[in-house]
């Protein structure tokens, strides 16, 4: 390309042709939604089988999802050193925040339904002792409900903002999911917990990885 | 009555660059000449054209021991990247005038 001068046709062409090829840059390997989509299907199936089987681990099986910080660090530094197209899209950054907010806000709602099981105990012991029956109330069934509604949110804006129909779908079903758990058992409520999870984020990774594979064969071939 | 194309921006190569970064947060200096199919040597003369007009912003600084060039264009450049698309439609929707 020189620095000629072009009739207006030419510039709009230029113009459009550039933008397109800036707004192809970046595609997102998907492994972080893979890894994510089989660690909460992983737990909720154990989970689910905890509650059907009457066994229990003796640690909570959701800790996983602690040590799974691990594999997702490592991802996010190699495919930060593996980028060989530099560039830094309005996209990228957007759901890098969103990602990053729906991470605190999990972890904050691990520690607000702590908090609120901590001040249920005494209440539900109360009632037990003076009714000698169980609280018909129970907080936990409703815990997965609040998870698959944190779930669906950006899941549902990466698919809107990326034209990936198979999150966009993902995220609704989450939320189609959350209103479910309100009015099943915890057995269910786990299953539906790791299926949300599968169609959410482990199948759309899949999609995205081979998207990624084909713009990288697409780049070498054009190199 | 037309508007006249800024001549910064109405040359191949400095429209280019600016319609790749109007579209991006940043970009290495190796994006921009990837896509533009330019000479270092040229793409950087054209860089320093649009940096003195105030369009984009170049920040120079080293990642691994090797230098590191990110161009970020400026709101300048946005506006002056806006006018000069609302002018040349005004040239494509009235050709005779």
């Amino acid at each position: 390309m020189h620095d000629k001068e072009l009739s207006h046709e030419e510039s709009l062409k230029l113009i459009s042709s550039m933008i397109g090829q800036a707004k192809d840059a970046y595609h997102d390997t998907g492994r972080g939604a893979m890894l994510w989509g089989i660690v909460i299907a992983i737990c909720s199936i154990v989970k689910f089988t905890e509650i059907h089987f009457n066994y229990r681990l003796p640690f909570d099986i959701f800790l996983l999802t602690i040590v799974a910080i691990i594999p997702q660090i490592i991802i996010s530094a190699k495919e930060q050193r593996n980028r060989n197209r530099s560039v830094k899209t309005y996209d990228e950054v957007f759901l890098k925040y969103i990602w990053i907010g729906f991470g605190i806000a999990i972890f904050l709602l691990i520690f607000i339904n702590n908090a609120v099981f901590q001040s249920w105990q005494p209440v539900a012991k109360e009632y037990r002792e003076l009714t000698g029956n169980a609280p018909v109330f129970q907080f936990s069934e409703f815990v997965p409900a609040y998870f698959l509604l944190l779930y669906g949110l950006p899941t549902f804006i990466t698919g809107t903002a990326c034209h990936f129909k198979p999150m966009l779908w993902g995220g609704i079903f989450c939320w189609v999911c959350c209103l479910i758990t309100l009015y099943s058992n915890t057995e269910t409520d786990m299953l539906l917990t790791a299926l949300s999870a599968l169609v959410a984020w482990f199948f759309p990774g899949l999609l995205m990885k081979r998207e990624y594979q084909k713009s990288k064969r697409k780049e070498s071939a054009d190199v | 009555m037309f508007k006249d194309l800024d001549p910064i921006l109405h040359a191949q190569l400095r429209l280019a660059v600016m319609s790749l970064l109007i579209g991006v947060k940043e970009a290495e200096f190796t994006f921009l000449k990837e896509k533009s199919k330019a000479s270092a040597g040229n793409l950087s003369i054209q860089l320093n054209k649009l940096k003195e007009a105030g369009y984009i912003e170049i920040n120079k600084q080293f990642r691994n021991n090797y230098p590191l060039t990110l161009c970020k264009i400026t709101r300048k450049g946005v506006e002056a990247f806006e006018a000069y698309v609302l002018a040349l439609q005004s040239y494509t929707q009235n050709p005779e005038s």
